[in-house]
Protein backbone atom coordinates (compact mmCIF):
# COMPACT_ATOMS: atom_id res chain seq x y z
CA UNK A 1 0.00 0.00 0.00
CA UNK A 2 2.35 2.46 0.83
CA UNK A 3 4.93 1.52 -1.56
CA UNK A 4 5.22 4.93 -3.81
CA UNK A 5 4.73 2.59 -7.51
CA UNK A 6 1.52 0.87 -7.26
CA UNK A 7 -0.46 1.91 -3.73
CA UNK A 8 -3.14 4.26 -4.11
CA UNK A 9 -2.15 6.55 -0.76
CA UNK A 10 0.88 8.57 -0.93
CA UNK A 11 3.59 6.92 1.40
CA UNK A 12 3.52 8.21 5.30
CA UNK A 13 6.50 10.13 4.33
CA UNK A 14 5.17 11.88 1.21
CA UNK A 15 1.75 13.27 3.74
CA UNK A 16 4.12 14.34 6.17
CA UNK A 17 6.06 16.55 3.52
CA UNK A 18 3.79 19.46 3.25
CA UNK A 19 3.76 20.17 7.35
CA UNK A 20 8.20 19.17 7.62
CA UNK A 21 8.61 22.04 4.75
CA UNK A 22 6.99 24.32 7.24
CA UNK A 23 8.70 23.39 10.22
CA UNK A 24 12.12 23.25 8.58
CA UNK A 25 11.25 26.66 7.31
CA UNK A 26 10.65 28.17 10.31
CA UNK A 27 13.66 26.50 12.14
CA UNK A 28 15.57 28.01 9.80
CA UNK A 29 14.05 31.50 9.86
CA UNK A 30 14.88 30.97 14.02
CA UNK A 31 18.21 30.26 13.28
CA UNK A 32 18.87 32.80 10.89
CA UNK A 33 17.37 35.18 13.33
CA UNK A 34 19.45 34.16 16.39
CA UNK A 35 23.02 33.91 14.62
CA UNK A 36 22.82 37.03 12.79
CA UNK A 37 21.14 38.71 15.86
CA UNK A 38 18.64 40.72 13.54
CA UNK A 39 16.50 43.81 15.30
CA UNK A 40 12.96 41.97 16.30
CA UNK A 41 11.98 45.91 14.53
CA UNK A 42 13.42 44.51 11.27
CA UNK A 43 12.35 40.61 11.42
CA UNK A 44 11.28 38.86 14.89
CA UNK A 45 11.75 35.23 15.44
CA UNK A 46 9.31 32.61 15.38
CA UNK A 47 9.34 31.88 18.74
CA UNK A 48 9.16 35.75 19.72
CA UNK A 49 5.94 35.81 17.31
CA UNK A 50 4.25 32.98 18.86
CA UNK A 51 4.89 34.36 22.33
CA UNK A 52 3.01 37.72 20.93
CA UNK A 53 0.24 35.54 19.21
CA UNK A 54 -0.50 33.87 22.97
CA UNK A 55 -0.67 36.97 24.63
CA UNK A 56 -2.61 38.75 21.97
CA UNK A 57 -5.08 35.73 22.72
CA UNK A 58 -4.86 35.70 26.27
CA UNK A 59 -5.53 39.86 26.42
CA UNK A 60 -8.51 39.59 24.07
CA UNK A 61 -7.92 42.17 21.46
CA UNK A 62 -6.99 39.51 18.65
CA UNK A 63 -10.20 37.58 19.46
CA UNK A 64 -11.91 40.97 19.71
CA UNK A 65 -10.67 42.56 16.50
CA UNK A 66 -10.98 39.13 14.24
CA UNK A 67 -15.05 38.99 15.34
CA UNK A 68 -15.32 42.63 14.46
CA UNK A 69 -13.77 41.79 10.78
CA UNK A 70 -15.72 38.65 10.46
CA UNK A 71 -18.97 40.42 11.09
CA UNK A 72 -18.38 42.87 8.71
CA UNK A 73 -16.96 40.28 6.36
CA UNK A 74 -20.56 38.03 7.20
CA UNK A 75 -22.39 41.53 6.10
CA UNK A 76 -21.10 42.65 3.07
CA UNK A 77 -20.97 38.69 1.76
CA UNK A 78 -24.28 38.43 2.74
CA UNK A 79 -25.27 41.94 0.64
CA UNK A 80 -24.03 41.30 -1.91
CA UNK A 81 -24.67 37.15 -2.11
CA UNK A 82 -28.39 38.30 -1.88
CA UNK A 83 -28.01 41.20 -4.67
CA UNK A 84 -25.73 39.13 -7.16
CA UNK A 85 -27.54 36.01 -6.70
CA UNK A 86 -31.38 38.12 -7.33
CA UNK A 87 -30.05 40.27 -10.37
CA UNK A 88 -28.12 37.21 -11.87
CA UNK A 89 -31.51 34.82 -11.95
CA UNK A 90 -33.75 37.85 -12.85
CA UNK A 91 -30.89 38.67 -16.10
CA UNK A 92 -30.86 34.74 -16.87
CA UNK A 93 -34.64 34.74 -16.77
CA UNK A 94 -35.64 37.68 -18.73
CA UNK A 95 -34.09 39.10 -21.61
CA UNK A 96 -34.75 42.56 -21.41
CA UNK A 97 -33.75 42.52 -18.04
CA UNK A 98 -30.54 41.66 -19.09
CA UNK A 99 -30.35 43.98 -21.70
CA UNK A 100 -31.06 46.61 -19.30
CA UNK A 101 -28.47 45.58 -16.64
CA UNK A 102 -25.68 44.16 -19.22
CA UNK A 103 -24.07 47.49 -19.69
CA UNK A 104 -23.75 48.39 -16.53
CA UNK A 105 -21.66 45.10 -15.30
CA UNK A 106 -19.31 45.23 -19.07
CA UNK A 107 -19.03 48.90 -18.17
CA UNK A 108 -18.12 48.78 -13.96
CA UNK A 109 -16.75 45.17 -13.71
CA UNK A 110 -13.34 45.79 -14.91
CA UNK A 111 -13.22 48.83 -12.82
CA UNK A 112 -10.65 48.27 -9.83
CA UNK A 113 -14.07 48.55 -6.97
CA UNK A 114 -10.79 49.36 -4.83
CA UNK A 115 -10.39 52.68 -6.95
CA UNK A 116 -14.13 54.04 -5.27
CA UNK A 117 -12.76 54.60 -2.09
CA UNK A 118 -12.50 58.45 -1.84
CA UNK A 119 -15.89 58.44 -3.85
CA UNK A 120 -17.68 56.64 -0.87
CA UNK A 121 -15.71 58.00 1.77
CA UNK A 122 -17.15 61.35 0.95
CA UNK A 123 -20.57 60.24 0.38
CA UNK A 124 -20.88 57.41 3.18
CA UNK A 125 -18.11 58.49 5.72
CA UNK A 126 -15.69 56.38 7.10
CA UNK A 127 -17.76 54.66 9.23
CA UNK A 128 -19.63 50.97 8.60
CA UNK A 129 -21.74 52.00 6.04
CA UNK A 130 -18.41 52.28 3.61
CA UNK A 131 -16.69 49.20 4.55
CA UNK A 132 -19.92 47.41 3.78
CA UNK A 133 -20.57 49.16 0.62
CA UNK A 134 -17.32 48.51 -1.01
CA UNK A 135 -16.92 45.28 0.16
CA UNK A 136 -20.10 44.35 -1.08
CA UNK A 137 -19.67 46.39 -4.47
CA UNK A 138 -17.06 43.94 -4.89
CA UNK A 139 -17.81 41.11 -4.01
CA UNK A 140 -21.50 41.44 -6.19
CA UNK A 141 -19.58 41.23 -9.45
CA UNK A 142 -18.21 37.74 -9.44
CA UNK A 143 -21.40 36.54 -7.91
CA UNK A 144 -23.74 38.07 -10.29
CA UNK A 145 -21.80 37.10 -13.46
CA UNK A 146 -21.35 33.67 -12.42
CA UNK A 147 -25.21 33.21 -11.35
CA UNK A 148 -25.77 34.50 -14.51
CA UNK A 149 -23.80 32.65 -17.05
CA UNK A 150 -25.06 29.17 -14.47
CA UNK A 151 -28.45 30.13 -15.74
CA UNK A 152 -27.71 30.63 -19.48
CA UNK A 153 -25.49 27.61 -19.53
CA UNK A 154 -28.44 25.27 -18.31
CA UNK A 155 -28.70 22.41 -20.30
CA UNK A 156 -31.37 22.63 -23.14
CA UNK A 157 -31.99 18.83 -22.81
CA UNK A 158 -33.33 19.04 -19.11
CA UNK A 159 -35.44 22.49 -20.36
CA UNK A 160 -36.92 20.21 -22.79
CA UNK A 161 -37.42 17.29 -20.39
CA UNK A 162 -39.07 19.44 -18.33
CA UNK A 163 -41.56 20.75 -20.41
CA UNK A 164 -42.14 17.43 -21.76
CA UNK A 165 -43.52 15.90 -18.29
CA UNK A 166 -45.92 18.75 -17.75
CA UNK A 167 -43.47 22.18 -16.43
CA UNK A 168 -44.98 25.51 -17.52
CA UNK A 169 -42.49 28.46 -17.88
CA UNK A 170 -42.24 29.37 -14.52
CA UNK A 171 -41.68 25.89 -13.18
CA UNK A 172 -39.16 25.25 -15.56
CA UNK A 173 -37.48 28.69 -14.28
CA UNK A 174 -37.81 27.69 -10.71
CA UNK A 175 -37.14 24.11 -10.35
CA UNK A 176 -34.78 23.51 -13.45
CA UNK A 177 -32.62 26.31 -14.63
CA UNK A 178 -31.87 27.61 -11.00
CA UNK A 179 -31.23 24.80 -9.51
CA UNK A 180 -29.18 23.38 -12.31
CA UNK A 181 -27.35 26.70 -12.16
CA UNK A 182 -26.30 26.24 -8.51
CA UNK A 183 -22.80 25.28 -8.76
CA UNK A 184 -21.78 28.57 -10.97
CA UNK A 185 -23.76 30.53 -7.82
CA UNK A 186 -21.65 28.47 -5.78
CA UNK A 187 -18.80 29.21 -7.69
CA UNK A 188 -19.38 32.54 -7.80
CA UNK A 189 -19.87 32.86 -3.68
CA UNK A 190 -16.81 31.43 -3.18
CA UNK A 191 -14.94 33.95 -5.26
CA UNK A 192 -17.14 36.65 -4.00
CA UNK A 193 -15.85 35.58 -0.10
CA UNK A 194 -12.92 35.67 -1.30
CA UNK A 195 -13.09 39.11 -2.56
CA UNK A 196 -14.95 40.07 0.65
CA UNK A 197 -12.27 39.48 3.10
CA UNK A 198 -9.90 41.52 0.81
CA UNK A 199 -11.43 44.53 0.69
CA UNK A 200 -13.11 44.96 4.61
CA UNK A 201 -9.43 44.17 5.72
CA UNK A 202 -8.44 47.16 3.09
CA UNK A 203 -11.07 49.66 3.92
CA UNK A 204 -10.39 48.86 7.55
CA UNK A 205 -6.62 50.07 6.58
CA UNK A 206 -7.57 52.92 4.26
CA UNK A 207 -9.91 55.28 6.11
CA UNK A 208 -12.57 52.80 8.39
CA UNK A 209 -12.78 55.45 11.24
CA UNK A 210 -14.22 52.89 14.17
CA UNK A 211 -10.77 52.06 14.80
CA UNK A 212 -11.42 48.08 15.19
CA UNK A 213 -10.49 45.13 12.84
CA UNK A 214 -8.00 43.36 11.46
CA UNK A 215 -6.65 46.19 9.42
CA UNK A 216 -6.94 48.52 11.64
CA UNK A 217 -5.21 46.58 14.19
CA UNK A 218 -2.16 46.06 11.55
CA UNK A 219 -2.11 49.49 10.45
CA UNK A 220 -1.46 50.68 13.82
CA UNK A 221 1.12 48.09 14.77
CA UNK A 222 2.78 48.98 11.40
CA UNK A 223 2.90 52.54 12.45
CA UNK A 224 4.32 52.33 15.77
CA UNK A 225 6.78 49.03 14.12
CA UNK A 226 5.53 46.39 16.66
CA UNK A 227 7.23 44.28 14.21
CA UNK A 228 5.89 40.89 16.44
CA UNK A 229 2.40 41.82 16.31
CA UNK A 230 2.11 42.41 12.60
CA UNK A 231 3.36 39.19 11.90
CA UNK A 232 1.23 37.60 15.01
CA UNK A 233 -2.05 39.44 13.13
CA UNK A 234 -0.66 38.23 9.76
CA UNK A 235 -0.80 34.72 10.85
CA UNK A 236 -4.17 34.78 12.58
CA UNK A 237 -5.65 36.71 9.18
CA UNK A 238 -4.37 33.61 7.26
CA UNK A 239 -5.66 31.16 9.15
CA UNK A 240 -8.85 32.47 9.68
CA UNK A 241 -9.54 33.59 6.10
CA UNK A 242 -8.71 30.00 5.24
CA UNK A 243 -11.08 28.81 8.26
CA UNK A 244 -13.83 31.06 6.27
CA UNK A 245 -13.26 29.47 3.24
CA UNK A 246 -13.49 25.76 4.12
CA UNK A 247 -16.36 26.60 6.07
CA UNK A 248 -18.20 27.70 2.97
CA UNK A 249 -17.22 24.47 0.84
CA UNK A 250 -18.19 22.22 3.75
CA UNK A 251 -21.73 24.58 3.62
CA UNK A 252 -21.56 24.37 -0.06
CA UNK A 253 -21.43 20.00 0.41
CA UNK A 254 -23.68 19.95 3.16
CA UNK A 255 -26.77 22.07 1.08
CA UNK A 256 -26.07 20.47 -2.71
CA UNK A 257 -23.96 17.60 -2.45
CA UNK A 258 -24.58 16.83 -6.21
CA UNK A 259 -23.29 20.31 -7.18
CA UNK A 260 -19.56 19.88 -5.29
CA UNK A 261 -17.47 17.69 -7.65
CA UNK A 262 -15.67 15.14 -5.69
CA UNK A 263 -11.71 15.28 -5.47
CA UNK B 1 -53.22 5.76 -29.74
CA UNK B 2 -52.70 5.34 -33.73
CA UNK B 3 -50.15 8.58 -34.84
CA UNK B 4 -50.65 9.41 -38.63
CA UNK B 5 -47.73 11.18 -40.16
CA UNK B 6 -48.31 12.60 -43.37
CA UNK B 7 -45.32 14.31 -45.84
CA UNK B 8 -43.14 15.47 -42.67
CA UNK B 9 -40.20 18.05 -43.63
CA UNK B 10 -38.18 19.31 -41.53
CA UNK B 11 -35.46 21.74 -42.78
CA UNK B 12 -32.48 23.18 -40.80
CA UNK B 13 -31.37 26.53 -41.40
CA UNK B 14 -27.56 26.73 -42.21
CA UNK B 15 -27.24 30.07 -43.68
CA UNK B 16 -27.72 28.94 -47.16
CA UNK B 17 -30.46 26.70 -48.37
CA UNK B 18 -31.18 24.49 -45.61
CA UNK B 19 -30.16 20.93 -44.87
CA UNK B 20 -33.25 18.99 -45.59
CA UNK B 21 -33.45 15.99 -42.45
CA UNK B 22 -36.74 14.68 -43.10
CA UNK B 23 -37.93 14.67 -46.94
CA UNK B 24 -41.47 13.83 -47.00
CA UNK B 25 -42.05 10.66 -44.32
CA UNK B 26 -45.86 9.61 -44.47
CA UNK B 27 -46.23 6.28 -42.07
CA UNK B 28 -49.45 5.18 -39.59
CA UNK B 29 -47.93 4.00 -36.41
CA UNK B 30 -50.54 1.83 -34.72
CA UNK B 31 -51.92 1.96 -31.84
CA UNK B 32 -50.29 -0.66 -28.87
CA UNK B 33 -47.83 -1.64 -31.23
CA UNK B 34 -44.01 -1.10 -30.91
CA UNK B 35 -42.15 0.29 -33.30
CA UNK B 36 -38.64 1.03 -34.42
CA UNK B 37 -36.87 3.58 -35.97
CA UNK B 38 -33.93 1.96 -37.71
CA UNK B 39 -31.11 4.15 -39.44
CA UNK B 40 -27.80 5.25 -40.11
CA UNK B 41 -26.29 8.18 -38.25
CA UNK B 42 -28.12 11.41 -39.33
CA UNK B 43 -30.96 10.31 -40.97
CA UNK B 44 -33.44 11.89 -39.15
CA UNK B 45 -34.99 9.43 -36.54
CA UNK B 46 -34.30 11.25 -33.07
CA UNK B 47 -35.49 14.50 -35.09
CA UNK B 48 -38.79 12.16 -36.30
CA UNK B 49 -39.84 11.35 -32.81
CA UNK B 50 -39.13 14.77 -31.77
CA UNK B 51 -41.45 15.85 -33.94
CA UNK B 52 -44.04 13.47 -32.99
CA UNK B 53 -43.21 14.28 -29.22
CA UNK B 54 -43.97 18.21 -29.24
CA UNK B 55 -40.53 19.11 -28.98
CA UNK B 56 -39.56 20.50 -32.30
CA UNK B 57 -41.88 22.10 -35.30
CA UNK B 58 -41.69 20.27 -38.45
CA UNK B 59 -40.99 22.71 -41.65
CA UNK B 60 -44.40 20.94 -43.13
CA UNK B 61 -46.31 18.51 -42.69
CA UNK B 62 -49.45 17.11 -40.46
CA UNK B 63 -49.24 14.48 -37.65
CA UNK B 64 -52.47 13.36 -36.43
CA UNK B 65 -52.79 11.40 -32.80
CA UNK B 66 -56.22 9.91 -32.47
CA UNK B 67 -57.71 7.17 -30.04
CA UNK B 68 -58.88 4.14 -32.44
CA UNK B 69 -61.34 3.13 -29.66
CA UNK B 70 -62.56 7.03 -29.55
CA UNK B 71 -63.05 7.51 -33.04
CA UNK B 72 -65.18 10.70 -32.58
CA UNK B 73 -62.39 13.02 -30.20
CA UNK B 74 -60.43 15.34 -31.34
CA UNK B 75 -57.11 14.38 -32.38
CA UNK B 76 -54.53 15.11 -29.73
CA UNK B 77 -52.07 18.14 -30.48
CA UNK B 78 -47.88 16.28 -30.78
CA UNK B 79 -46.83 15.92 -27.20
CA UNK B 80 -49.60 15.99 -25.89
CA UNK B 81 -50.57 12.29 -25.03
CA UNK B 82 -46.66 11.23 -25.39
CA UNK B 83 -43.66 11.05 -22.94
CA UNK B 84 -40.08 11.01 -24.17
CA UNK B 85 -37.58 8.82 -22.73
CA UNK B 86 -33.92 10.02 -23.95
CA UNK B 87 -30.65 8.94 -25.30
CA UNK B 88 -29.24 10.88 -22.37
CA UNK B 89 -31.87 10.57 -19.73
CA UNK B 90 -31.62 13.83 -18.66
CA UNK B 91 -32.41 12.93 -15.16
CA UNK B 92 -31.78 15.90 -12.87
CA UNK B 93 -28.88 15.76 -10.57
CA UNK B 94 -30.08 17.71 -7.83
CA UNK B 95 -33.10 15.31 -6.96
CA UNK B 96 -32.43 12.03 -5.66
CA UNK B 97 -34.37 8.88 -7.51
CA UNK B 98 -38.02 9.54 -6.29
CA UNK B 99 -37.92 13.35 -6.67
CA UNK B 100 -37.02 12.29 -9.92
CA UNK B 101 -39.75 10.05 -10.67
CA UNK B 102 -42.40 11.63 -9.19
CA UNK B 103 -40.83 15.41 -11.41
CA UNK B 104 -44.26 15.24 -13.55
CA UNK B 105 -46.61 14.60 -10.89
CA UNK B 106 -45.05 17.37 -8.94
CA UNK B 107 -45.44 20.07 -11.60
CA UNK B 108 -49.10 18.92 -11.74
CA UNK B 109 -49.63 19.59 -8.09
CA UNK B 110 -50.24 16.13 -7.07
CA UNK B 111 -49.79 16.12 -2.91
CA UNK B 112 -45.91 14.38 -2.25
CA UNK B 113 -47.77 11.84 -0.49
CA UNK B 114 -49.90 10.60 -3.33
CA UNK B 115 -47.01 11.48 -5.84
CA UNK B 116 -44.61 9.22 -3.83
CA UNK B 117 -46.97 6.21 -3.35
CA UNK B 118 -47.09 6.22 -7.58
CA UNK B 119 -43.44 6.23 -7.72
CA UNK B 120 -42.59 3.93 -5.52
CA UNK B 121 -44.85 1.59 -7.84
CA UNK B 122 -43.11 2.11 -10.55
CA UNK B 123 -39.57 2.10 -9.25
CA UNK B 124 -40.83 -1.28 -7.83
CA UNK B 125 -42.60 -1.97 -11.63
CA UNK B 126 -38.78 -1.35 -13.25
CA UNK B 127 -37.04 -3.44 -10.33
CA UNK B 128 -35.60 -0.07 -8.62
CA UNK B 129 -37.29 -1.14 -4.56
CA UNK B 130 -34.89 0.58 -2.10
CA UNK B 131 -33.01 2.93 -3.91
CA UNK B 132 -35.74 5.78 -3.76
CA UNK B 133 -33.82 8.24 -2.04
CA UNK B 134 -30.61 7.53 -3.68
CA UNK B 135 -28.86 10.29 -5.90
CA UNK B 136 -28.78 9.51 -9.14
CA UNK B 137 -25.03 10.03 -9.48
CA UNK B 138 -24.98 6.77 -7.48
CA UNK B 139 -26.70 4.94 -9.63
CA UNK B 140 -24.98 2.96 -12.39
CA UNK B 141 -25.77 3.04 -15.60
CA UNK B 142 -28.79 0.31 -16.21
CA UNK B 143 -30.18 1.70 -12.87
CA UNK B 144 -30.43 5.29 -13.73
CA UNK B 145 -32.75 4.47 -17.43
CA UNK B 146 -34.57 2.12 -15.25
CA UNK B 147 -34.96 5.61 -13.33
CA UNK B 148 -35.86 7.26 -16.33
CA UNK B 149 -38.09 4.56 -17.68
CA UNK B 150 -40.07 4.92 -14.26
CA UNK B 151 -40.15 8.96 -14.48
CA UNK B 152 -41.51 8.81 -18.28
CA UNK B 153 -44.33 6.07 -17.42
CA UNK B 154 -45.04 7.65 -14.00
CA UNK B 155 -47.03 10.23 -16.31
CA UNK B 156 -49.24 7.36 -17.58
CA UNK B 157 -49.58 8.94 -21.48
CA UNK B 158 -50.32 5.72 -24.22
CA UNK B 159 -47.55 7.00 -26.02
CA UNK B 160 -43.98 6.46 -25.60
CA UNK B 161 -41.16 8.33 -27.78
CA UNK B 162 -37.33 6.66 -27.36
CA UNK B 163 -34.93 8.16 -28.43
CA UNK B 164 -31.75 5.13 -28.29
CA UNK B 165 -32.64 4.93 -24.56
CA UNK B 166 -29.96 1.80 -24.20
CA UNK B 167 -27.28 3.02 -26.95
CA UNK B 168 -24.73 4.16 -24.01
CA UNK B 169 -25.24 0.74 -21.58
CA UNK B 170 -22.49 -2.17 -21.61
CA UNK B 171 -23.58 -5.12 -23.54
CA UNK B 172 -24.61 -7.07 -21.02
CA UNK B 173 -26.70 -4.68 -19.30
CA UNK B 174 -28.53 -3.36 -22.37
CA UNK B 175 -30.19 -7.31 -23.03
CA UNK B 176 -30.93 -6.94 -19.51
CA UNK B 177 -32.95 -3.64 -20.51
CA UNK B 178 -34.37 -4.76 -23.74
CA UNK B 179 -35.74 -7.75 -22.05
CA UNK B 180 -37.41 -5.13 -19.05
CA UNK B 181 -38.68 -3.18 -21.83
CA UNK B 182 -39.85 -6.17 -23.95
CA UNK B 183 -41.68 -7.39 -20.69
CA UNK B 184 -43.39 -3.97 -19.54
CA UNK B 185 -44.59 -3.39 -22.90
CA UNK B 186 -46.31 -6.69 -23.12
CA UNK B 187 -47.91 -5.88 -19.40
CA UNK B 188 -48.95 -2.10 -20.72
CA UNK B 189 -49.44 -2.25 -24.40
CA UNK B 190 -48.42 1.20 -25.08
CA UNK B 191 -47.61 2.98 -28.49
CA UNK B 192 -44.30 3.27 -28.40
CA UNK B 193 -41.87 4.63 -30.96
CA UNK B 194 -38.07 3.33 -30.23
CA UNK B 195 -34.93 5.06 -32.67
CA UNK B 196 -32.29 2.49 -32.35
CA UNK B 197 -28.94 2.05 -34.82
CA UNK B 198 -29.34 -1.62 -33.37
CA UNK B 199 -30.64 -4.21 -35.63
CA UNK B 200 -30.99 -7.21 -33.35
CA UNK B 201 -32.18 -4.55 -30.60
CA UNK B 202 -35.03 -3.47 -33.35
CA UNK B 203 -35.83 -7.26 -34.03
CA UNK B 204 -36.02 -8.23 -30.39
CA UNK B 205 -38.06 -6.02 -29.02
CA UNK B 206 -40.02 -4.02 -32.27
CA UNK B 207 -43.53 -5.15 -34.17
CA UNK B 208 -42.31 -3.40 -37.09
CA UNK B 209 -39.24 -2.01 -38.14
CA UNK B 210 -39.14 1.54 -40.21
CA UNK B 211 -35.67 1.34 -42.37
CA UNK B 212 -34.89 4.83 -42.69
CA UNK B 213 -32.54 6.13 -45.55
CA UNK B 214 -29.59 8.23 -45.03
CA UNK B 215 -30.21 11.81 -45.44
CA UNK B 216 -32.62 13.41 -46.42
CA UNK B 217 -34.57 10.58 -44.43
CA UNK B 218 -37.23 8.82 -46.24
CA UNK B 219 -38.16 5.61 -45.49
CA UNK B 220 -36.57 2.46 -47.18
CA UNK B 221 -38.97 -0.16 -46.04
CA UNK B 222 -41.51 -1.44 -43.44
CA UNK B 223 -40.84 -5.00 -41.96
CA UNK B 224 -43.04 -6.48 -39.79
CA UNK B 225 -41.60 -8.70 -37.17
CA UNK B 226 -44.08 -11.72 -36.52
CA UNK B 227 -42.06 -12.99 -33.81
CA UNK B 228 -44.28 -14.78 -31.01
CA UNK B 229 -44.17 -12.67 -27.28
CA UNK B 230 -43.27 -13.01 -25.12
CA UNK B 231 -39.86 -12.80 -26.27
CA UNK B 232 -36.77 -13.17 -24.71
CA UNK B 233 -33.21 -12.89 -25.68
CA UNK B 234 -32.81 -16.82 -27.03
CA UNK B 235 -34.54 -15.50 -29.98
CA UNK B 236 -31.59 -14.34 -31.23
CA UNK B 237 -30.70 -18.09 -32.26
CA UNK B 238 -33.58 -18.82 -33.79
CA UNK B 239 -33.58 -18.61 -37.90
CA UNK B 240 -36.35 -16.17 -37.75
CA UNK B 241 -34.59 -14.32 -36.32
CA UNK B 242 -31.46 -14.76 -38.68
CA UNK B 243 -33.10 -13.98 -42.04
CA UNK B 244 -35.15 -10.53 -39.96
CA UNK B 245 -31.44 -9.57 -39.55
CA UNK B 246 -29.79 -10.68 -43.03
CA UNK B 247 -32.84 -8.87 -44.48
CA UNK B 248 -32.67 -5.60 -42.32
CA UNK B 249 -28.82 -5.63 -42.88
CA UNK B 250 -28.94 -5.40 -46.05
CA UNK B 251 -31.03 -2.85 -46.55
CA UNK B 252 -29.50 -0.69 -44.21
CA UNK B 253 -25.95 -1.65 -45.75
CA UNK B 254 -26.16 0.94 -48.26
CA UNK B 255 -27.55 3.86 -46.51
CA UNK B 256 -24.90 3.37 -43.67
CA UNK B 257 -22.04 3.97 -46.80
CA UNK B 258 -24.06 6.98 -47.75
CA UNK B 259 -24.51 8.72 -44.65
CA UNK B 260 -19.93 7.75 -43.77
CA UNK B 261 -19.91 9.59 -47.64
CA UNK B 262 -22.05 12.21 -46.42
CA UNK B 263 -19.84 13.07 -42.70
CA UNK B 264 -16.99 12.79 -45.11
CA UNK B 265 -17.61 15.17 -47.25
CA UNK B 266 -18.97 17.38 -44.61
CA UNK B 267 -15.51 17.43 -43.42
CA UNK B 268 -13.31 17.92 -46.67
Amino acid sequence: MSNGRGGRRPSMWLRLLPALSIILFLLLWEMVVRLRGILPIVLPAPSSIFNYLVAMVADGSLPYHLAVTFARIIAGFLVAGFLGVLIGVLMGMSSIFSRIIDPWIAALYPLPKISLIPLLIIWLGTGEAYILTISAVTAFFPVVISTYAGIRQTDSGLVNTARDLGASEWQVQTKVVVPAAVPSIFAGLQLGMGVTIILVVAAEMIGGSNQSGMGYLLIRFGQVMETEKVFASLIALAVFGGVIIKLQSAMDRWIAPWAVKKS
Amino acid sequence: MDIVIEKLVQVWDDGRDGVRALDGISHHFRSGRLTCLLGPSGCGKSTLVQIVGGIEQATSGLIRITDPNNPTAPAARAGERSIMMWQNLNLFPWRNVIDNVAFGLEMDGVARQQRYSRAKELLATVGLKNFEYKMCSQLSGGMRQRVALARALIMDQPILLMDEPFAALDAQTKIIMQEELTRIFEKMRKTILFVTHAIDEAILIGDEVVVMTARPGRIKEIIAIDLPRPRTQELVNSPEFGRLYDRILHLIRQEVLDAMRQQDEAVA
